[in-house]
């Protein structure tokens, strides 16, 4: 699985890479615009273990992110499965807020907040949250009649029940939910490293971008590239695991 | 115990017709009952509302000692989380532990108890479900095509098992099995399409509990009022 992943990636960057390549000979353009390969490959080898120290500090909080979205979804999805009007109401605020670009607020979340950790995790566990809270919403309203019914009748039904049962039925589309939701938790914590964090890969691509160093940016998106197909690697085994302890394959 | 239909009139919502029109009938015994009647005429419909699961409805049910009433049909499926037999010690009553192991037995379900209910053929899958029905406290259990994919020779012996255990307590089996309703069932409310009038028709089987001779021309003449009811 891991190899595979890695394998689809680095296919899909050196294609990139080549196309690059492509451009800049074909139209001849400067080193200073798209770098030669010999000045990617010495970029590579100089800040290779710094970039990985970095990209590794951003995956370490969109990993945290995304754990606490993990934890932000499940809760208010488990309110917003319940017919009353919270529920309804959690359902509607859930589908308008997330409607709203959370990139556009991030501005708001330094400013109050400065630029340490808990602004790029909660950046990230944002971006992420809302996809994740409207699966789980969808899922945990959802009921599933045929298991439910003999509980129901018998009296025996409680809210815990209820949510493992839903939750059971639908392990494969929540784990798909959570793993698909990983990329999001990178992409937040890099969007918000590169608004205004001090750390991180997203911050050294800023960097990068200031400096006009393709060669640097090129490093950091392989990095990041590779760790983030090992993050889901991971996800998709845990998955795969949990769904194995719980005997649904 | 007596279980009573009055004038009940109902139409789902959003239809336009009425799935029944004055519908009165009545069992007015313990014992193993039928509720018959071709494809779409309301049978799970009535069921419902007797179980209370449909309540927007005119007309009266009164349940005359039928305290608790239980519904159960043939699609119903078990947590997954669970072998059979770990549901079926979470969900029976300490009282009924006993008879947990003569239902287990009677009904074959020995070697599917480590099995998970998604491994279970259909006809297993249902006995089961209808196991742990049987281990609950109820007065009035409805069966909805509960035996449905059940080879015969095990269905007769499960109905017969049935009447045994719960002679006190009172069954209404929908099926579509005309001979079966005529053989095993008590009373056998034949229900019609909402044109007919009466909707119910109440006729009686031959309620065999195996101990006794069955009288073939009797059941025949069973089956034809059934068929000729419906």
């Amino acid at each position: 699985m891991l190899h595979r992943r890695v394998y689809q990636f680095l296919i899909i960057y050196f294609i990139g890479l080549g196309t690059l390549m492509l451009v800049k000979y074909s139209l001849n353009l400067s080193d200073y615009t798209i770098p030669g390969v010999s000045e990617i490959w010495t970029t590579c080898r100089r800040y290779f273990g710094l970039y990985l120290m970095a990209v590794l500090n951003t995956l370490c909080v969109a990993i945290l992110g995304h754990l606490l979205s993990i934890c932000m979804a499940t809760v208010v999805g488990i309110i917003g499965r319940l017919t009353i009007w919270i529920g309804s109401f959690i359902r509607v605020a859930a589908y308008n807020i997330q409607a709203y670009p959370i990139v556009a607020v991030a501005p708001i979340i330094f400013i109050l907040l400065g630029d340490g950790l808990s602004s790029r995790l909660l950046i990230a566990a944002m971006i992420c949250y809302f996809p994740l809270l409207l699966s789980f919403i969808g899922i945990l309203s959802e009921p599933v009649q045929e298991i439910e019914h003999f509980f129901e009748s018998t009296r025996r039904m409680n809210w815990r029940l209820q949510v493992k049962i839903r939750a059971f039925e639908n392990i494969h589309k929540l784990i798909t939910v959570i793993v698909g939701s990983a990329t999001l938790a990178m992409v937040g914590t890099i969007v918000a490293e590169f608004i205004a964090a001090s750390a991180g890969i997203g911050y050294s691509i800023r960097i990068a971008l200031y400096q006009s160093d393709l060669a640097k940016i090129l490093v950091a998106l392989f990095l990041i590239g590779v760790c983030t197909s090992v993050y889901l690697v991971f996800l998709e085994w845990l998955g795969w695991f949990i769904k194995r302890r719980l005997g649904s394959i | 115990m007596r279980l009573e239909l009055k004038e009940l009139h109902y139409k789902y919502p959003g239809s336009v017709g009425d799935v029944f029109r004055q519908l009165s009938c009545q069992v007015t015994e313990p014992g193993f009952h039928a509720l018959f009647g071709p494809s779409g005429v309301g049978k799970t419909t009535l069921a419902k509302m007797i179980a209370g699961d449909i309540t927007e409805f005119s007309g009266d049910i009164n349940l005359h000692r039928i305290r608790h009433v239980l519904y159960t049909y043939n699609l119903e499926r078990l947590p997954g989380w669970y072998c059979i037999r770990e549901h079926l010690e979470a969900i029976t009553p300490k009282s009924n532990r006993q008879r947990m192991t003569e239902l287990v037995d009677s009904f074959g379900l020995q070697s599917c108890l480590d099995s998970r209910f998604a491994q279970l053929s259909l006809g297993q899958q249902n006995r089961t479900n209808l196991a742990r029905y049987l281990l609950q406290d109820f007065d009035l259990l409805i069966m909805d095509e509960s035996l449905a994919n059940v080879d015969e020779i095990t269905k007769e012996k499960i109905i017969l098992k049935i009447k045994s255990l719960f002679p006190e307590r009172c069954f209404l089996y929908i099926s579509h099995n005309v001979v079966e309703v005529s053989k095993f069932c008590k009373q056998i409310v034949v229900l019609r399409n909402q044109y007919k009038a009466p909707q119910a028709v109440t006729l009686h089987g031959q309620d065999y509990n195996g101990r006794r001779t069955l009288k073939q021309t009797e059941l025949e003449q069973i089956m034809l009022e059934i068929v000729n009811a419906s």
